[in-house]
């Protein structure tokens, strides 16, 4: 059995001297307290991702970014935080009110939920479910639900156009997506993202057992996080702002936040399937519970700075381009692979 | 200019006076009549780009000037053709030069020339609704004319300042 | 087969790739255009009425603000028609010096047209190579004519005045390192998969239609027409600077998008030559004495020059006063932008942002 962060509280606790039988309410509190610290690590990790997404376009693009709030801009995304939760929320006269209001919390609570099975590091998970990358799977494909719903609710036709193309190239990449992901869970024979790990641990990172259904999965990936080039969820030099073009203030921050938070979440599968998670060398002397989160971070960071750098060198491409990519290319690839790693695996290679 | 003589050639009554511009520029009045077919021997002979068409207004009468250009034989060529300016109308080239279109909407816009058999002759410039044409030399400047949104979401021209958004009348014109 | 309704979709006039205030109403099948109507006249300033009331000299600084983005060659286009009005020629170096701001003027237009239109491709790098290279060139107008973006420095007679202390220097070494850095937006983005797959193929507009719409310039190259006004009917001195006109053949957006690239390495190929011309030639670079209040004899005059967006062309009419009688402008972006419904027909939403980005408008220039 997998030590989670409950256990590890509970186990913290009793050092201290603090134990409490079979009582439910001090439990309750510690997962309430797992819950919010969370939500606080995602939105911290989200706050960094945006002013890391400056600093390196803005490197990129030989200019320097935000300089001025904090040392290098690093107060920057507050600020912008600020200023989004004080900017005024307008509805539109003629949207669905009710639609509109629930479809941030639709795109939202998903990209939060992937984080559940996601193992941070040694005993740094919060649930190793048994079925954890299914469960990722199935949760983040909510998300496109609630995209249309924006969409819909939003009573404009740049904002309906938007979501089509955004709900069309996420299902396209969610079938690559997952065909890839199997080969993984094939390789090692579980679908808990704690095992997957582990067995990375044994044999070797899987980005080398599988580098073709890493390219598949990077590209879907890409696709799936609506990145340049595959950034079609905002389209912003046609379609305005895509599926949020009427949102404003707190809803479209809720947005903003689901979008970091995606990127964050498939760069951190990515980083458990195919980059051996929180797995690397250790520093004596230096807890192994810090040690492997200190990696993981430096996986994920690594992922993210690549989606960045490719933000600020090629152009988006174009919808039905996309699409027959998606249809015509990466899955016929992602079942080669599939049954590829099949035949590999029935004959006891991998 | 040989095209000048050539176009004398063939059309023995068109060409009402030649004249050089400034420039050395080659010019030639012509029948307002009979402009659809000269510019139509313009074309077949090599003048196939349609630089620019000006509408000019002498208060007396009203001229319409084309000028043209030929890719291949490199030459350029003047056409004008005058106007009564009770009734400015003349016909229009587009079935010769597509490229006329917006430029004899942009002609009607300002200056009020209307072009018969255009295709599409609107205001391109102006919103629809304007009062007079700007580059008519009897164009009222002292009235101000406004565009405001109307019921329907469409533009609507209006003299009356009253409805505006902005209140306060920026300047004073006495 | 579904049955699919067909809407219409407003663009603009505030929208962020229309470059201005410029309104596309389109007929929308699903994602594919099926109609465009354009909407103009959101930034008509009614030049062409203010020319009546201003003297020669007053009308120069508003042709600055037709095609903000090459002033210098709005500058030219109007000085050459008052001086073919009225007979006024300029000492060779002043038209040497022309030439090279013209073409300075050129290369900035082109940097400006190729960071904006990767921009409207979702690509936000290349502006901010190309404002980096444009600043410098800016630099060296500001030196001359005291400002970076409407100059009113080509005027009637000359130019506003001799270049500074310092400048040939600074020039050379711009000339220097500029084609380096047009190399590196070469690198970056003429051989990207994702820009061929976005550029090519799309826009097309045969060379027939491209004559017969008025299409004008890097346009009508792209189409395969080999045509340069500075070729084919020159003005100022460039029948004697060393130039290729840059024609491809290919008729897509793609072509039209490379011909500007080669555009600005012959354009830095001619300033090279001016320059030059003005270190090597001696007096001055205006004529001795231009009045004021200056009355051109009655008559006419239309000159039309090589901007980079296309032909510009003034038609000047002069009754004999001190204000021209009546000025016409003939602007490239009002006239190119004619042929955009008839190329992006049947092409997704997606290329019209692509297609109008490679027409290289200027709304200042299309409303006048």
């Amino acid at each position: 059995m997998t030590q989670t962060i409950y256990d590890n509280i509970v186990y913290l606790l009793s050092l201290v001297g603090i134990s409490f039988g079979d009582s439910i309410v001090p439990k309750i509190i510690i997962v309430l307290l797992i819950a919010v610290l969370l939500l606080v690590g995602v939105a911290l990790m989200v706050m960094f991702f945006t002013w890391m997404e400056r600093k390196v376009l803005g490197h990129v693009q030989v200019r320097r970014g935000p300089m001025i709030t904090g040392p290098h801009g690093l107060l920057q995304p507050i600020v912008d935080g600020i200023k989004l939760l004080t900017k005024e929320d307008i509805t539109p006269k003629r949207a669905d009110k009710w639609l509109y209001f629930i479809a941030p919390l639709i795109v939202f609570v998903p990209s939060i939920l992937v984080f559940i099975p996601m193992p941070f590091g040694q005993g740094a998970i919060v649930s190793d479910l048994p079925v954890g990358i299914l469960y990722i799977m199935a949760i983040s494909a909510i998300s496109p639900v609630g995209i249309l719903v924006a969409g819909w609710a939003s009573d404009n036709k740049y904002a309906l156009l938007g979501s089509l193309r955004a709900v069309a190239q996420d299902i396209s990449y969610e079938i690559p997506m997952v065909l890839t992901v199997i080969g993984v869970v094939l390789i090692t024979g579980s679908l808990s993202m704690q095992d997957i790990v582990l067995a990375q641990g044994e044999k070797t990172w899987f980005v080398f057992l599988q580098p073709l259904g890493f390219i598949i999965f990077l590209i879907a990936a890409i696709a799936e996080m609506s990145r340049i080039p595959f950034d079609l969820h905002e389209s912003e030099s046609e379609f305005v702002a895509g599926f949020f073009t009427e949102y404003s203030g707190m809803k479209f921050a809720f947005f903003f936040l689901a979008e970091y938070a995606h990127l964050f979440g498939i760069s951190a599968i990515m980083a458990t399937l195919y980059f051996g998670g929180w797995q690397g060398p250790l520093i004596p002397g230096i807890p192994v519970v810090i040690m492997s989160i200190g990696w993981f971070t430096i996986k994920v960071l690594a992922i993210v700075f690549f989606t960045i750098w490719l933000r600020g060198t090629v152009p988006r491409v174009r919808v039905d381009q996309i699409l027959s990519i998606g249809w015509k290319v990466m899955i016929p690839l992602a079942l080669l692979n599939l049954f590829i790693t099949g035949l590999l695996v029935a004959g006891g290679v991998l | 200019m040989n095209i000048i003589n050539d176009v004398k050639n063939r059309f023995e009554h068109a060409v009402v006076e030649t004249y050089t511009q400034n420039d050395g520029k080659e010019g030639m009045l012509i029948k307002k009549e009979s402009l659809v077919d000269v510019c139509g021997f313009l074309y077949k002979s090599g003048f196939d780009h349609l630089s620019m068409i000006s509408g000019m207004d002498y208060v007396e009468w009203m001229e319409v000037v084309y000028h043209v250009w030929s890719y291949t034989r490199k030459e350029n060529v003047v056409l004008k053709v005058k106007l009564d300016r009770s009734m400015p109308v003349v016909d229009s080239v587009v079935s010769v030069w597509s490229g006329a279109d917006w430029m004899e909407r942009e002609t009607y816009d300002l200056i009020g020339i209307t072009f018969e058999n255009h295709p599409d002759l609107r205001r391109i410039l102006l919103p629809e609704g304007w009062i007079g044409h700007p580059l008519r030399k009897d164009y009222d400047l002292t009235v101000d004319q406004y565009v405001i949104i109307g019921e329907d979401g469409s533009d609507v021209v209006t003299t009356d300042a009253s409805k505006l958004l902005r209140k306060e009348v920026l300047h004073d014109r006495n | 087969m579904t049955e699919t309704e067909e809407f219409t979709l407003n663009v603009g006039p505030v929208h962020p790739s229309t470059h201005g205030v410029l309104r596309f109403v389109l007929r929308m099948d699903g994602e594919t255009i099926k109609d465009t109507e354009m909407v103009l006249g959101q930034l008509h300033r009614g030049l062409e009425k203010i020319a009546e009331s201003r003297s020669y000299l007053q009308f120069v600084p508003y042709t600055d603000r037709l095609d903000y983005i090459s002033g210098m060659t709005n500058n030219y286009a109007y000085t050459k028609a008052v001086e073919d009005l009225a007979g006024i020629t300029v000492p060779r170096r002043g038209e040497y010096l022309r030439v090279l701001v013209m073409e300075l003027g050129r290369i900035v237009n082109h940097m400006l047209f190729t960071g904006t239109l990767f921009l409207d491709l979702a690509a936000s790098t290349p502006i901010m190579y190309c404002f980096r290279d444009r600043h410098n060139i800016l630099e060296l107008f500001e030196s001359l004519s005291g400002a970076r973006i409407t100059f009113n420095y080509i005027r009637p007679g000359g130019v506003r005045g001799d270049i500074p202390e310092g400048f040939i220097d600074k020039t050379r070494a711009l000339l220097k390192e500029l084609p380096s850095r047009i190399d590196e937006y070469a690198e970056l983005l003429n051989d990207n998969e994702i820009i061929k797959m976005r550029l090519k193929g799309i826009g097309m507009l045969n060379p027939k239609d491209a004559i017969n719409y008025g299409v004008t310039g890097p346009m009508l190259r792209g189409s395969g027409v080999s045509h340069d006004i500075r070729k084919d009917d020159p003005y100022s001195v460039y029948d004697e600077l060393d130039f290729k006109v840059c024609t491809r053949s290919e008729c897509d957006t793609y072509a039209r998008y490379i011909i500007r690239m080669d555009e600005m390495r012959e354009s830095l190929h001619i300033a090279e030559q001016a320059l030059d011309a003005i270190e090597r030639l001696q007096g001055p670079v205006s004529t001795s004495y231009f009045p004021r209040i200056f009355k051109p004899a009655r008559g006419e005059s239309y000159s039309r020059i090589e901007a980079p967006k296309g032909e510009l062309g003034f038609y000047i009419v002069s009754d004999g006063s001190e204000h021209p009688y009546r000025v016409k402008i003939r602007s490239p972006s009002f006239c190119n932008l004619m042929a955009l419904p008839q190329m992006v027909k049947g092409l997704k939403i997606s290329d019209l942002v692509a297609v109008f980005g490679i027409v290289d408008i200027c709304l200042g220039d299309v409303d006048r």
